[in-house]
């Protein structure tokens, strides 16, 4: 007898839609004349009715056609040119780490080593691009120096004016398109059927307010994530079929958590939007204030924040005081070069020129540059041979360049303490203060933290620079092994050149899932707590009000 | 009747919560607008001419010997900054505000110091977004206010333009009094544009006034007629849009339909075409990588240095200062003079590529009229890509006009060799600072208004091509 009774409604809903273009408010209207026997069965299945009711209306409207064609087409375009695109990074990463590989077994001395270490791109970059692109992927290895993010370079800066266009992603697409359309199913859900006088009518029976507020965000949610997952699903389907990238479980995973915060993000969309619809007394103004909302939300207030703060927060005095601290650490340096060069009575200014044959290479950056930190941070010295002439000195040049070399590396370590605190109080300072005060808008948190879940926001790309930091120190204790500061094998490959055979491999220990949470988490709560606020106040509201 | 219709909507408009909303909007985006460009102008314009006087008294020294000029050459030339920088950014932080005339430093090495090769023409580049931690964020300009918030704000205005109308009965009404149908068009088109065309110029005025109160901008007459002229196209593209909404207007049977419909392709279009058109560039036609660039450049050295080598360029000792001069000393001359050329030769073919390449990307972009309308406004505003071309152009007349005048200063002497760029055989006096030619960026109201004129045509063909087609579906459809 129930299942009579709970079909009948929908019957109702089917054969009324026969032949025209379905609308919503017209389904309502169809619909609230029956909800006299909704009242009369239990609250679950009253439920399910009003949600099957709700979402058969959702369903059939002319609207969630266009949301899930439109999300259809622009996922399908944009993974198609997001591939194009990682393919060519990965090409010029492949390229780069060959290079880089030959540069090492080219070095005939320890002084000739450049090691430089790469960063694959990261594949989840095409749902969220991040900093992946942005930020430098090489790093140069050196014992007289302790990299930072701020330090590494591009290997693959094929044209930086293409800087001139905004990059985009999957997530930018739903970030934008999608929020729409959750407003553009709430608008009307509760003004519309105001509007209609159903509302009354459905009232009128003992139906329970929070039921038709419950149902109508269930079924809305359901046609969201359905075409939230219809796009997903196509896009993986185009990547897989790709052959270029093969997702690992824990990739899986964190696709998983994307999808996950874009429901919560939906949702919150949603419920603004339920919340203007119960607020608004007619349909037209709830759907303009909506509008607003949408625009300031996503597209105005992030922007408008980031741009406004950028330029309020300073970070030149704080800089400048570290500069000089610095320039302590290398004075001592000088000090030590030149108590070395009397004890060894080696000439000082001659010695990097005179000793033979060589080359000096650059470090990336400028001299002395100020707004990086970057002092001392331009000259090493390295040798291929020794002139005939000057092997009587060349006992002397070892021990020297044995407390030389030395001396730098303690230099750079200080160095590095002095830096690391003054670019955190400065440019991580400043990220920190944007990051919270952008977080005010829901698009924001959407986008941070699935930038957190795709590892290419500060902290995944951090890990670059951290793998670097260890690798840097493998490096130097390889070089303390084969005593290699004080070894003629600095100098000169005439005695035999330097195999690199056991130099320690770099690795790039990205960052786990477990620890990229830390980022995730917060974020998601907070995008819950929203939802949860709405909600609460959607239903408080709604509760009160005279329909 | 065409101005009473417009007169009804513009009170129906001004008088509602969208009118409110959308004044605040375009208020809040221009006061912040104002904010963050205060005093900018002031900090680029004196580190212009700080660099540009440095660069002059390096010039004065180093033309105390003419050698040294030859080697060093123009030195760093300026791009000017735009004092309206603050109506169009044009994303100025990627795109170089100098070219430098350097020398080929290789004096240690492998090489004597006779291969010294005299400055070339380089073009360094600027790529900030490298040590950019923040997250992404737009530009908030005129061009944005113009583009996004003037856009959006005719979606509001005419979305419910014709179909509220028609759900509401008032369409029919009107028409049965004799009013013809082009002119109840006409007048709702005037009506949108005028409550949208009031609170822009509403910010508009505020914008200007806070930033000229507060002494960080001093526009001359020339700013003013820009300004004048970006306001203007900022209403032929609210036309474009407005046309747009009645066009769907009126086809659509509801107002939510017609809504839905306008913003998809008010997103896509507004929003997504011109986001993908940087990265559809880049794979369409891939340029060098910097590594590839560094490694050719070296190739291309050492494959010219080679071939003179080939030619005994270290043969035999030889006297520069002989008059006439000796083989040899030709052979350099003519290895210092292929050397620079060809290097800078490279350079401008990689730089060229690479400015196709946003060629391509900004014609790809050009499909949506918010690039478009970008572009014109970056151009009137002396800002972005076109004023860097302009900027780019210039340095490479001047550069030949440097080179020129430095053959005619070692023609003059009689002293000298005459072996064009090896310096110990060329004059060996000072030169009259005065007499060489001075780098002056320029950028007149001409060179902006020739290379906004194709945006702006395009502007008014896309609006004339959704008039016709609103005026066309209009007089067709059923109320």
């Amino acid at each position: 007898m129930r299942r009579v009774n709970f079909r009948h409604p929908l019957g109702v809903i089917k054969s009324e839609y026969a032949g025209r273009i379905p609308i919503a408010p017209h389904v309502h209207q169809v619909i609230a004349p029956v909800a006299g026997e909704l009242s009369k069965l239990p609250v679950n299945t009253m439920f399910l009715t009003l949600f099957r009711r709700e979402l058969l209306a959702n369903l059939m409207t002319l609207r969630f056609c266009v949301v899930v064609v439109t999300c259809l087409i622009l996922v399908i375009a944009s993974t198609i040119v997001l591939l194009q695109d990682y393919k060519h990074r990965l090409a010029v990463y492949d390229t780069a780490v060959k290079t880089h590989r030959e540069d090492i077994s080219d070095a005939m001395t320890y002084s000739k080593l450049r090691l430089y270490v790469d960063r694959p791109p990261n594949p989840l970059s095409i749902f969220n691009q991040g900093l992946d692109k942005r930020l430098g992927n090489t790093v140069h290895v050196h014992h007289q120096f302790v990299p930072t993010l701020l330090d590494a370079l591009q290997h693959g800066v094929d044209n930086p004016f293409l800087n001139l266009f905004s990059g985009m992603d999957l997530v930018f697409i739903f970030q934008v398109v999608l929020s729409l359309m959750a407003l553009l199913f709430a608008y009307d859900a509760i003004a519309g059927e105001r509007e209609a006088h159903t509302l009354r009518l459905m009232a009128t029976n003992a139906v329970p307010r929070s039921l038709i507020l419950l149902a109508k965000y269930a079924s809305a949610m359901v046609c969201l994530t359905l075409s939230l997952i219809i796009s997903v699903l196509l896009a993986l389907f185009l990547i897989m079929t790709s052959g270029l990238i093969d997702f690992s479980g824990e990739d899986l995973l964190r696709i998983l958590g994307i999808l996950l915060a874009s429901v919560i993000y939906l949702s919150t969309f949603y419920l603004i939007g339920l919340l203007i619809s119960t607020v608004s007394r007619r349909t037209a103004t709830a759907l303009v204030f909506a509008m607003f909302v949408w625009v300031m939300i996503v597209l105005v207030y992030p922007s408008l924040t980031v741009a406004t703060l950028d330029r309020l927060i300073g970070v030149d005095e704080k800089l400048k005081t570290a500069v000089s601290e610095i320039e302590q650490f290398w004075d001592r340096y000088d000090a030590d070069e030149r108590a070395s060069v009397k004890r060894n009575s080696v000439r000082a200014y001659s010695y990097p020129t005179r000793i033979g044959h060589g080359d000096h290479f650059k470090y990336s950056g400028g001299y002395n540059d100020q707004t990086l930190l970057h002092h001392r941070f331009w000259w090493t010295y390295s040798y291929e041979s020794i002139e005939e002439n000057k092997e009587q000195f060349v006992a002397n040049l070892q021990s020297h360049s044995q407390l030389l070399e030395s001396s730098r590396l303690r230099a750079a370590e200080k160095t590095w303490l002095v830096r690391k605190r003054a670019l955190d109080q400065t440019y991580g300072r400043k990220t920190q203060v944007v990051q919270m005060a952008i977080r005010l808008s829901p698009g924001a948190i959407y986008d941070l933290a699935t930038e957190a879940l795709a590892g290419t926001n500060l902290r995944g790309i951090e890990r670059f620079a951290e793998s670097s930091r260890q690798y840097r120190r493998a490096l130097i204790e390889y070089l303390h092994e084969k005593k290699a500061f004080s070894s003629r094998q600095w100098f000169s490959h005439d005695k035999g050149r330097v195999f690199w055979d056991d130099l320690p491999q770099f690795s790039y220990l990205q960052s786990d899932l477990g620890s990229d949470m830390i980022d995730v988490v917060p974020d998601l709560i907070v995008l819950l707590a929203m939802n949860l606020a709405i909600f609460v106040s959607v239903f408080l509201i709604f509760r009160r009000q005279a329909l | 009747m065409i101005i009473s219709i417009a007169k009804r909507e513009l009170y129906d408009n001004t008088m509602s919560l969208r009118f409110a909303l959308i004044a605040l909007l375009m208020l809040t985006v221009m006061v912040a607008n104002a904010a963050v460009s205060l005093g900018t102008y002031n900090e680029h314009i004196s580190h212009y001419r700080r660099r540009v006087a440095h660069e002059l008294k390096e010039m004065r020294q180093h033309a105390e010997h003419f050698p040294i000029l030859v080697l060093y050459g123009p030195g760093e030339l300026h791009k000017m900054p735009s004092a309206l920088s603050f109506c169009a950014n044009g994303g100025e932080a990627f795109l170089s505000t100098k070219t430098d005339g350097r020398p080929l430093e290789r004096w240690w090495g492998d090489y004597p110091a006779r291969f010294n090769g005299i400055w070339r023409m380089t073009y360094p580049q600027s790529n900030p977004n490298q040590w950019n931690f923040l997250p992404e964020s737009t530009q908030m300009d005129w061009a944005f206010l113009i583009g996004i918030v003037l856009s959006f704000s005719a979606i509001l205005f005419t979305f419910d333009a014709i179909s509220g109308e028609r759900t509401r009965g008032t369409l029919r009404l009107m028409l049965a009094n004799s009013v013809p149908r082009h002119v109840v068009l006409g007048g709702k088109f005037l009506g949108a544009l005028m409550s949208i065309g009031l609170p822009f110029l509403m910010a508009v005025l505020v914008n200007l006034f806070l930033l000229y109160s507060s002494g960080s901008i001093r526009l001359d007459t020339s700013d003013w007629v820009r300004l004048g002229a970006i306001v203007l196209i900022g209403f032929v593209y609210i036309a474009i849009f407005i046309t747009l909404g009645l066009l769907i207007s009126s086809r659509a049977r509801q107002s939510s339909s017609s809504l839905m419909v306008f913003t998809l392709i008010w997103v896509v279009w507004v929003i997504l075409v011109p986001n993908t058109a940087g990265l559809l560039a880049r794979s369409l036609k891939p340029a060098m990588t910097s590594d590839e660039f560094r490694e050719r450049r070296e190739e291309l050295y050492q494959q010219v240095t080679q071939k003179y080598l080939d030619r005994g360029l270290l043969d035999s000792y030889f006297d520069p200062r002989e008059i006439p001069p000796t083989k040899i000393a030709l052979l350099w001359g003519e290895y210092h003079l292929e050397e620079s050329l060809s290097d800078e030769r490279f350079l401008e073919e990689h730089l060229r590529a690479q400015l196709d390449q946003v060629v391509i990307a900004r014609s790809l972009a050009r499909l949506s009229p918010t690039a478009v309308v970008q572009y014109a406004i970056e151009s009137l505003a002396g800002t972005g890509f076109s004023r860097h071309l302009q900027f780019l152009s210039q340095v490479k007349i001047y550069v030949s006009e440097f080179r020129d005048f430095l053959v005619e200063v070692d023609k003059a002497d009689p002293k000298s060799p005459h072996v064009l760029f090896f310096r110990p055989a060329m004059s060996w006096e000072p030169v009259p600072f005065e007499t060489i030619p001075k780098f002056q960026d320029r950028y007149s109201f001409g060179d902006s208004l020739n290379d906004a004129t194709v945006d702006v045509l395009l502007l008014v063909l896309v609006f004339v091509m959704l008039s016709a087609a609103v005026f066309l579906s209009f007089l067709r459809v059923d109320i």
